[in-house]
């Protein structure tokens, strides 16, 4: 079965090129491909198309969307018209119109698994887990919610997996209601936490005033794996170790 | 005929307060009944020529079509554009009080149903004001400032390919959304969520899996990439405690041999729950009972569409029905504490992929599509009505359907399925049907007789949802723009207003301090059915736009 797995690779890293040069190469493409009167204009402030400078868009968007156009819409394709250069460089530039600098992240083609990382791959993403799938919290070559951060570390065997600590996770309460959260954000008028009481996390926004939070929790990473066995989490490690980056 | 009406009316005066909105206009279909109905009368046939805007609002989000149906609440108008902008307005002045604008969506499958950019409506309920979004989250703002309350992530768009289009319904604590994708290698389901956390409470698969009742309807894995998209918005009894839902096509949609198995009998219950309707528990979403309209769908003529509740005396006897029509136009009346078949009628004129429904609501004559074959059936995928609601009148006892006379012709293959790219499995081009010169109508059908009372005529293609009123009006508006009223119980044109957009939306009414509003979604939307329908008509050009007209009798003149 074909699979949409996108793996992102650091296209620009390692390479000649260092990071104005990669935006000034951008600016050259976008200017003569896509800043004309009938789309986007110079800078991207619009013109016959859409504006697309500070619109919030990040690099996989903008990626996603020069490779392969807008269906429907005068928005092309350039992935078989731009060179993987130029279209780096232009993602870069666009992205940075929205204030996102750094090198371009561009699909890449996947790489080749082993049998069982394949198997490992598709368990991580099984739809008919439902939201017992890992990637219902966790994204990894390019499929799935970013809510925990990035594996760094991938667990030894299916022990070790369903006896991760999660000291990130605390004890978030309002009122009588006391939940397990991932805090994201504090600020001085609101705290944003993805509630973990139950499968799939919510992101709550809450008035500092209203809640309380304290490290730790009883939340356990083993409560939510359940639906995998031994032999099942140890493909899934076998896919993460072949593709995760330490 | 007038006097009969009264009795009736008198008779089932507690189902029709379910069914009638008054000064506001609480949920997608008016209320949890779906009738699309308003019992304000001070709009009527007598003075509706007097009608003139009130207010104007331009939502700026250009991208695509006004789809949406507005919710009033206190004076207050909720309204999203496709783009996920929402607006809170002072419902008589069209003040801004608040906004909220999305943030750029997770991209999804490039191609697939999550590039639309649609959205049919918010929910308010518990404060909170909710949306589904093009990438799959359910957002929840609090209804006195849209500031985010909770935001929680329904399906990884870049792995189903599907996403939210629909408005969700409020029942009870809970918020219930079904989603788009039955076009692709997807399964199907309906989520509910508690609206005071976001924690999901319920969901429920519209294709079983293994082991489950029904799964042995499908053939092999097939289940898996299933379809059956709940696309749109259900219903809810709250005597019953049952929650109705129309359910999508099977995919893949024109092809059958890879979910089907060989010898099957098509006469009930093939790929379970496609193209049904379903009644569910509201609290759980386990099943109380499904009926199937259209078994082993081949055509694409999913049954996702509004499902009207409402008490009506059949055959001498008081009856709890629901009436829902599907995307072949078939119509069928069931009762909706058990889900027995009752009636059907067939609402286009030109149909031809069946010949009959048994008297226990079986079809026969079933004209299906053939691999390696290139063969044409009416109605089009764009449905004898597309995905905008008709309306019910408990005053006259009609239902009103804004109908389309288009056929296609499709050409299947045998495509495997790719998990979350599009699993059509054929070419369904639309045809227009020769020696007709208008292709579509305004009909008045009372679904107890099955009997078309009236019909108007209109010569492209009819989008809009039908509002019906107690000032015995029916309002709907045309690709061209022209947003007009007809006399309920003649089908008269008696009021026509030239918006500048072509209507793709809806219309409500609803009032502020004595004074009713109507108001009409303006902006034809591309994608999809209005792209297909701009080909078909290159003389036209049905003008795209996002703005919301509110008409009102002047002041002083009531």
């Amino acid at each position: 079965m074909k699979r949409g797995l996108l793996l992102l690779a650091l296209a620009a890293a390692g390479g000649a090129q260092n990071l104005p040069d990669v935006l000034k190469q951008g600016e050259t493409v976008f200017n003569k491909s896509c800043a004309t009167g009938y789309c986007h204009g110079a800078r991207g402030t619009g013109g016959g198309a859409p504006r697309i400078a500070a619109r919030g868009f990040d690099q996989a968007f903008i990626a996603n969307t020069v490779l392969r156009g807008v269906p429907a819409t005068a928005m092309p394709a350039f992935g078989a018209t731009l060179s993987r250069s130029d279209v780096t460089a232009v993602v870069a530039y666009v992205a940075s119109l929205n204030g996102v600098t750094g090198p371009a992240r561009i699909n890449a083609p996947a790489a080749k698994l082993s049998g069982d990382a394949a198997r490992g791959r598709d368990l991580f993403s099984d739809a008919v887990r439902s939201f017992g799938r890992c990637s219902t919290c966790h994204e990894v070559g390019g499929l799935g919610i970013a809510i925990a951060t990035p594996i760094a570390k991938v667990p030894a065997d299916a022990a070790a997996l369903k006896a991760l600590a999660t000291p990130q996770v605390s004890t978030v309460t309002i009122g009588s209601d006391s939940m397990p959260a991932l805090v994201v954000s504090q600020k001085a008028n609101a705290v944003i936490f993805y509630d973990l009481t139950s499968a799939p996390p919510v992101l709550r926004t809450e008035a500092p005033a209203a809640i309380q939070t304290r490290d730790g929790s009883t939340w356990r990473h083993s409560s939510v794996t359940g639906s995998y066995n031994d032999a099942e989490a140890s493909a899934i490690l076998t896919y993460l170790r072949a593709v995760v980056k330490p | 005929m007038r006097y009969l009406t009264f009795l009736l009316a008198l008779s089932t005066l507690s189902a029709q307060d379910a069914g009638i909105t008054r000064a506001d206009w609480p949920h997608y279909g008016g209320t949890q009944f779906s009738w699309r109905y308003s019992g304000l009368d001070q709009v009527n046939t007598s003075n509706v020529r007097n009608l003139l805007p009130a207010w104007i609002f331009q939502t700026g989000d250009y991208t695509e079509n006004l789809g949406s149906t507005p919710i009033v609440a206190d004076g207050v108008m909720y309204l999203i554009s496709a783009g996920a902008r929402v607006f809170a307005l002072d419902a008589a002045k069209g003040t801004l009080i608040w906004q909220y604008r999305y943030p750029t969506a997770r991209p999804g499958i490039a191609g697939s149903h999550s590039d639309f950019i649609q959205n049919r409506g918010v929910a308010v309920g518990d404060g909170k004001v909710i949306f589904g979004t093009k990438d799959n989250f359910m957002v929840a703002l609090d209804q006195k400032t849209g500031h985010e309350v909770w935001k929680v992530s329904v399906d990884d768009p870049k792995q189903c390919g599907c996403n939210i289009t629909a408005a969700p319904l409020i029942v009870k604590d809970k918020v219930i959304v079904g989603g788009n994708g039955g076009d692709q290698a997807h399964r199907g389901y309906l989520t509910a969520f508690y609206t005071k956390t976001g924690r999901m409470a319920w969901r429920w698969y519209v294709v079983p899996a293994k082991g489950e009742k029904g799964n042995e309807t499908w053939k092999g894995d097939s289940w898996r990439f299933g379809g059956g998209a709940p696309w749109l918005t259900g219903s809810f009894d709250p005597d019953l405690n049952l929650v109705y839902w129309g359910t999508g096509n099977a995919a893949a949609d024109f092809y059958d041999a890879d979910r089907v198995a060989a010898g099957t009998n098509k006469g009930k219950d093939v790929n379970l729950y496609t193209a049904s309707v379903v009644a569910l528990d509201a609290d759980t979403g386990k099943l109380k009972w499904h009926f199937q309209e259209v078994p082993d769908d081949q055509w694409d003529y999913d049954s996702a569409y509004e499902v009207l509740l409402m008490d009506r005396q059949i055959r001498g006897q008081m009856r709890k029905v629901l009436v829902h029509m599907n995307k072949s136009g078939l119509t069928f009346v069931l009762d909706r504490a058990t889900g027995e078949f009752l009636s059907s009628f067939n609402v286009p004129e030109i149909s031809n992929w069946m010949t009959g429904v048994t008297e226990d609501g079986k079809l026969v004559g079933r004209n299906e599509p053939e691999l390696g074959k290139t063969k044409n059936f009416c109605p089009s995928t764009a449905g004898a009505k597309s995905w905008n609601s008709t309306a019910y009148s408990p005053r006259t006892g009609f239902l009103y359907v804004p109908a389309i006379e288009l056929c296609m012709d499709i050409t299947p293959n045998d495509t495997k399925a790719s998990e979350g790219h599009f699993f059509m499995n054929g070419d369904f081009p639309s045809r227009l049907p020769p020696n007709r010169s208008t292709y579509s109508h305004v009909d008045a059908w009372d679904p107890v007789t099955g009997k078309r009372v009236w019909s108007v005529p209109y010569k492209y293609v009819l989008l809009s949802s039908v509002l019906a009123t107690g000032g015995d009006l029916v309002f709907t508006g045309d690709p061209e723009g022209n947003f007009f009223a007809l006399n309920a119980r003649t089908g008269d044109k008696l009021w026509s207003f030239q918006t500048g957009a072509g209507h793709r939306g809806a219309a409500i009414s609803y009032s502020v301090n004595g004074r009713q509003f109507i108001a009409a979604t303006t902006g034809f939307q591309q994608t999809v059915v209005g792209g297909a329908i701009i080909g078909l008509f290159p003389e036209e050009s049905f003008r795209g736009g996002s703005t919301l007209v509110v008409f009102a009798l002047p002041e002083g003149s009531r």
